[in-house]
C-alpha cells in the first residue's frame, strides 16, 4: 500500500527534529549531508521526478561511506554508532517504496533519539525527545489511518504517550538494572569524563556541583579525620589573567624546595579512585607516604602513573598539620603574578583590610571579618560577572560559591603583596556507616586558598568557610540538601528591579527542578536502586519482579476498564436525552406508545400542543439525527439536543 | 486421539470463532483475539537494541525511553482491542446469483460508541477497508465467488484493526448463518427450447425468445416492467407495454428427460438457459425434473422458483 503524502511529510518533519541536536555530536560534513538528503527527499514530495533512481542511490551511499571513513572514529562506540545510525536514516529517506519502508525509517530514527540521551541528558532534552517520539508515533497512527488527521494523530499519541507514562516509571524504577560487564563497555577515542579541570572560572565549578558521581573513596585504617580537615587536594591553580586561573607551567622544582615537616596525628587510608579523565589523586591534605605508582608534584599534588579506565586502589598517609618551610623564587613568583595594575577601589580596600605595619596574618583575619560581616552569600547560582568578575563579586553582586571567594581572596591577598594561591580539589566526603568509608562525589568540589606566610610555609585558609551558614542559599553538599535544609531564596538588598528578582527565582527554581532531575532520574542505578528499594522492603531481586508484575498488571486492569468500558456511551446520552423530553411531554398528558415512532409521535404532539411546536420538531429532528444518520454520531448535535430539551419548559 | 485432537482444535474458536448465528453480532473480549503483527515484532527487536544501548552505557534516559516505548507497545494491545470492542455486526440482505458469479453478501456495521473507529478492515473472500466515525453506520458488500449451485454459505468473516500503530493486529472471526442461493450456471450455447407439442415445438423453434410483436397497450397493473415501452415513456407520451404474441396460447415442458448433456450438471444447466428464455420471451412454461413437476406459468416469482428448483435439485 502507498503511504498518504501527508504522513510523509509528518514523518521528514520529526527527523528534521531528532537529528537536529546531534549538531555538536557528529561532524559538520555528515550533519549537513543528513539535510541535505532530508530537504531533497522533501523537494520530492512535489516533484517525485527528481528522486534519485538506482544508480544515483548507489552514488549517494558512497558518499555516505567515504564521509564516514573521512571521519573515522572506529566502529564501534557511540560517536560511530551515532554517525552510522544518522547517515543510514538519510539514505533510508531516499528510497520509500511501502509502508514498511516508513516504519523502518520510524524505527532507526528511535534508535537515533535514543542516542541523544548519550550526550545529553538534561530535562530539557528529555522533554525535547519525548515531543519527537510522539510526533513519530502520530506518524505511526497516521499510516494506519485512512485519512490522517494531523491533529487527532497528535491528540492519540500523546494519549498514548500520557497512559504509558506511569508503567514507564514503574519499570524504571523497578526493572532490574545490572551493571554492563567491563568488556561491554564500548569507550570513544575522545570520550570526555566530568571531574576537576585544569582551570578555574568563577562559575565553572556549578557543573560539578549538581554530579552525583562518585570519585573516589577513603578506607582509613584508624581514626577519621574530622569534617573540617577533610581537604582532598587536586591541582594548583596561581598564574591568573584576571578571569581564568590556571596551573603554573613549571610543576616540578622540586630539588630546590624544602622537605615539609609533618607533624601531629598522622591518618593512614586506602584510596579508591574511580574511572576518571586526569591522572590527579585526590590525597587528603598533605601527603606524606604514598604508593610506588604515586609522585608528588612541587604543588604537593598526588600525579599517578596508572590506566585511568580502571578503579585504582593507592595506599596514601597524610599530615593535616605540616610546615612547608621557605618559598622558592619560582613558588613566589607565581604566587604573587597580578594580571594588572589593580583599580583604585580595590587597592583602597587592601590599604583599608591591610592597616599600616600590621603582619599577614592580620589581613587574612581582616579579610575573612570582611567576608562575615558584610552582605557577602553564599550560592550556586550567582549573576553572571563577565568583566572583571573579582571586582563585580566584591563590590556589586556579592554572591557567589566557592571559587568566587577563593579568586577574591587570593587576588586581595597578592595586591597586598603577600603569596597566595588558589587550590581545586574536594572537601567533605560522606561517611558510609556500612562500610565506614568516606564516599567523595563530584558535587564536593571545592576552592580554596593557600597563603605562604613567614616560618608556617604554606598555610590553607578556606574563604567560603567564613561565610555565616545562615548566608548559604543552597549547600553543594547533597546530603546537606537531603537532611531538608531549607533553601532561601534571599532578598537583595542592592537596587535590583522586582523582575529581576523574579528572574532569579525562577532561576533558583529552576536548579532545584534540575537538580532533583539529576539526582533522582540521572542518578539512578544499581546501588541506588537497591537502596531505595530497600527502603521500601523490596530486598531482593524476587520480590522486584513480583512488585513489577503486580503494579503492572493493575494498571493494566485500570486503563482497560477506562478503555474498553466507554461503549454505548454516546447512544445512552442521546436516549437519556429524549427519554426527559418524553417524560415533560407526558406530564402535558401526551403519552408516546410503545410503538410509536419519534416522527409520528411529534405530529401527535404538535397537534395537541401546537404553541410548542418548533420545539417539539427541532428535538425530534435532531434526535432522529444523532440516533439514524449514516454521518455518525457529532458531539455538538448532541449537547444542541440536551440544551433543548433542558429549555423546553411546557 | 489424533484425529480427535485435529478436530478439536480446528473447531476451535480462535480458528472458526463463535458458533453461526443469525442475531446482531456484538464484538465483545470473547470475540475479539489479538497478536503482534511483523511489524510490531520488529518494534520488539528496536527495544531490545534501545535496552542494549541503555545498559552497555548505563544511561538513565535511554532506559527512560525504552520503557516508555515499551509501555506504548503493550498499551497498544489495549487500544487496538478498543477498535473493534462493542461493533456491531449484522448480516445484511444477500441476492441469488447464477454459479461463476460472485455472490454479495450484504453486511451493515454499528459503531455503537462515541469514538471513531479509524481503519477497520473486512474480510471474506477479499479484504474491505473502511473507517466509521463516532456512533456511525456502515453497510457493505462482501463479494464471495461461488463455483456450484446450491447453497452457497458465507463462512467465516473476518473484521481486523491494527488501529492505531500497526504493531498489533487485532481481529474477530463471525459466523452468520448467512447463505445465498446460486442457481446453476446458464448454458452457453442457445439451443432449441424442447419440442413438446408440435405446435408448441414450431413455435418454440421458430420464435425462441422474440415473439411477434403485436403492438402497444395502455399499460396495465400485471404487466412486466420489461414490457413498458420506456422510449415512448421517455418523450412524455405515457405509460405503454409491448404486447407480444400472447404466450398462453403456448404451454411449454422443459423437461430434465429432454436435455442433452453428459452430466446432471450440463443439463441443468441446459434447462436454466431454457427457463430464462422463456421468461424473457414471456411464454408460459412448466418444468419437469425427476421427481418434481412446476405447471406451466409465467412470471418473476414463477422464474424464481423453477430457477430455485433447479439450484436445489
Amino acid at each position: 500500500m502507498k503511504p498518504h503524502p501527508r504522513s510523509l511529510v509528518f514523518l521528514l518533519f520529526s527527523l528534521g527534529l531528532i537529528v537536529f541536536p546531534h549538531v555538536n555530536h557528529i561532524p559538520v560534513s555528515i550533519f549537513a549531508y543528513f539535510y541535505l538528503l532530508l530537504g531533497w527527499r522533501w523537494f520530492g514530495l512535489w516533484q517525485p521526478a527528481y528522486l534519485p533512481n538506482k544508480s544515483l542511490l548507489l552514488l549517494l551511499t558512497l558518499i555516505g561511506m567515504a564521509l564516514l571513513y573521512r571521519e573515522y572514529q572506529g566502529l564501534f562506540g557511540r560517536d560511530a554508532g551515532t554517525r552510522l545510525f544518522v547517515l543510514a536514516l538519510g539514505l533510508k529517506l531516499m528510497e520509500i517504496n511501502r509502508e514498511r519502508d516508513l516504519y523502518l525509517i520510524s524505527f532507526l530514527a528511535f534508535i537515533v533519539a535514543a542516542s541523544q540521551f548519550l550526550y545529553e541528558q538534561n530535562l530539557l532534552m528529555g522533554a525535547y525527545i519525548l515531543l519527537v517520539c510522539g510526533l513519530l508515533l502520530a506518524t505511526l497512527i497516521g499510516l494506519n489511518s485512512q485519512d490522517p488527521k494531523p491533529i487527532g494523530a497528535l491528540k492519540t499519541a500523546s494519549l498514548l504517550l500520557a497512559q504509558a507514562l506511569p508503567m514507564a516509571i514503574v519499570l524504571f524504577v523497578l526493572f532490574p538494572r545490572l551493571e554492563a560487564p567491563h568488556w561491554m563497555l564500548l569507550q570513544d577515542k575522545q570520550q570526555t569524563k566530568t571531574g576537576l579541570s585544569e582551570q578555574m572560572e568563577p562559575g565553572s565549578i556549578t557543573d560539578l556541583g549538581q554530579s552525583d558521581e562518585l570519585v573516589f573513596r577513603v578506607n582509613f585504617a584508624g581514626a577519621m579525620p574530622p569534617p573540617a580537615q577533610r581537604y582532598w587536594r587536586g591541582p594548583v591553580l596561581s598564574q591568573t589573567d584576571g578571569k581564568r586561573w590556571t596551573q603554573a607551567k613549571n610543576k616540578d622544582f622540586g630539588q630546590f624546595m624544602a622537605q615539609p615537616e609533618f607533624k601531629g596525628q598522622r591518618y593512614q587510608y586506602t584510596l579508591l579512585m574511580e574511572p576518571r579523565a586526569k591522572n590527579w589523586v585526590f590525597a587528603l591534605d598533605l601527603p606524606a607516604e604514598f604508593s610506588g605508582a604515586l609522585r608528588r608534584n612541587s604543588h604537593y599534588q598526588l600525579i599517578s602513573s596508572d590506566n585511568l579506565d580502571k578503579r585504582t586502589e593507592y595506599q596514601i598517609s597524610s599530615y593535616p598539620a605540616y610546615n612547608t618551610g621557605f618559598i622558592t623564587r619560582t613558588e613566589y613568583d607565581n604566587a604573587t603574578q597580578l594580571p594588572g595594575e589593580p583599580s583604585a577601589k580595590i587597592k583602597q580596600l587592601v590599604n583599608q583590610l591591610q592597616g599600616v605595619n600590621h603582619p599577614p596574618e592580620f589581613m587574612i583575619e581582616q579579610l575573612l571579618t570582611y567576608f562575615r560581616t558584610e552582605d557577602f552569600h553564599y550560592t550556586l547560582t550567582p549573576p553572571l560577572m563577565e568583566d572583571k568578575p573579582i571586582e563585580t563579586f566584591l563590590f556589586v553582586t556579592r554572591y557567589g560559591f566557592c571559587s568566587h571567594y577563593a579568586a577574591a581572596f587570593v587576588y586581595l591577598m597578592r595586591v597586598a603583596h603577600i603569596p597566595a594561591r588558589v587550590v581545586t580539589g574536594y572537601q567533605g566526603g560522606e561517611v558510609n556507616p556500612v562500610g565506614n568509608f568516606l564516599e567523595v562525589r563530584q558535587a564536593d568540589a571545592h576552592a580554596w586558598a593557600e597563603v605562604w606566610l613567614t616560618n608556617k610555609g604554606w598555610v590553607r585558609v578556606d574563604p567560603t568557610a567564613a561565610i555565616a551558614p545562615e548566608r548559604i542559599e543552597k549547600n553543594v553538599n547533597l546530603d546537606a540538601l537531603e537532611m531538608g535544609r531549607e533553601i532561601r531564596f534571599s532578598a537583595l538588598t542592592e537596587q535590583n528591579s522586582a523582575v529581576y528578582h523574579w528572574l532569579k527565582q525562577a532561576n533558583q527554581l529552576w536548579h532545584l527542578v534540575d537538580y532533583q532531575w539529576q539526582r533522582w532520574v540521572i542518578n539512578y542505578n544499581t546501588v541506588n536502586q537497591l537502596k531505595f528499594l530497600s527502603s521500601l522492603g523490596i530486598a531482593n531481586l524476587q520480590a522486584m519482579l513480583s512488585w513489577l508484575v503486580g503494579i503492572i498488571g493493575v494498571l493494566t486492569a485500570i486503563l482497560a476498564g477506562l478503555l474498553l468500558h466507554q461503549k454505548n456511551r454516546a447512544i445512552n446520552q442521546t436516549l437519556r436525552s429524549y427519554q426527559q423530553f418524553c417524560q415533560k411531554l407526558a406530564k402535558q398528558g401526551v403519552v408516546r406508545a410503545d410503538h410509536e415512532g419519534a416522527k409520528d409521535f411529534a405530529e401527535r404532539a404538535i397537534t395537541q400542543l401546537p404553541e410548542h411546536a418548533t420545539a417539539i420538531a427541532q428535538i425530534t429532528e435532531r434526535f432522529i439525527a444523532l440516533r439514524y444518520s449514516r454521518q455518525g454520531f457529532i458531539r455538538e448535535d448532541l449537547q444542541q439536543l440536551q440544551y433543548w430539551v433542558r429549555k423546553l419548559k411546557l | 486421539m489424533r484425529a480427535e485432537l485435529k478436530a478439536r482444535f480446528k473447531s476451535h474458536r480462535l480458528f472458526a470463532g463463535e458458533p453461526a448465528a443469525d442475531a446482531p453480532v456484538i464484538l465483545t473480549h470473547r470475540r475479539i483475539f489479538i497478536l503482534p503483527t511483523l511489524r510490531g515484532l520488529s518494534f520488539v527487536v528496536v527495544l531490545i537494541l534501545l535496552w542494549l544501548i541503555a545498559f552497555v552505557y548505563n544511561n538513565n534516559l535511554a532506559y527512560l525511553l525504552t520503557f516508555l516505548l515499551g509501555s506504548v507497545f503493550f498499551i497498544t494491545i489495549l487500544h487496538t482491542v478498543k477498535s473493534l470492542s462493542g461493533l456491531s455486526v449484522q448480516k445484511g440482505r444477500v441476492h441469488p446469483v447464477f454459479a461463476g458469479e460472485a455472490a454479495g453478501f450484504m453486511l451493515h456495521l454499528n459503531n455503537l460508541s462515541n469514538y471513531e473507529r479509524p481503519q477497520l478492515s473486512v474480510t471474506l473472500d477479499s479484504t474491505e477497508m473502511l473507517s466509521l466515525p463516532a456512533a456511525g453506520k456502515a453497510m457493505l458488500s462482501l463479494y464471495s465467488s461461488t463455483h456450484k449451485r446450491g447453497w452457497h454459505h458465507a463462512g467465516k468473516i473476518t473484521i481486523a484493526s491494527c488501529y492505531p500503530l500497526g504493531l498489533f493486529r487485532a481481529w474477530s472471526p463471525i459466523r452468520f448463518d448467512f447463505k445465498v442461493l446460486v442457481y446453476p450456471k446458464p448454458a452457453m450455447q442457445e439451443s432449441p427450447f424442447p419440442d413438446t407439442s408440435p405446435m408448441a415445438a414450431s413455435y418454440g423453434i421458430n420464435h425462441k425468445g422474440s415473439a411477434d410483436f403485436y403492438g402497444l397497450q395502455t399499460y396495465q397493473p400485471g404487466d412486466s416492467i420489461k414490457h413498458i415501452h420506456w422510449k415512448a415513456f421517455a418523450k412524455g407520451l405515457g405509460v405503454y407495454s409491448k404486447h407480444y404474441g400472447d404466450g398462453s396460447a403456448t404451454e411449454l415442458w422443459l423437461d430434465f428427460q429432454q436435455t442433452q448433456g453428459a452430466s446432471v450438471e450440463q443439463r441443468l444447466s441446459q434447462l436454466c438457459r431454457w427457463v430464462l428464455d422463456a421468461e424473457r420471451a414471456n411464454l408460459r412454461y412448466g418444468l419437469v425434473l425427476p421427481g418434481l413437476s412446476l405447471a406451466p406459468d409465467n412470471g418473476a416469482a414463477h422464474s424464481i422458483q423453477c430457477l430455485e428448483a433447479l439450484a436445489l435439485f
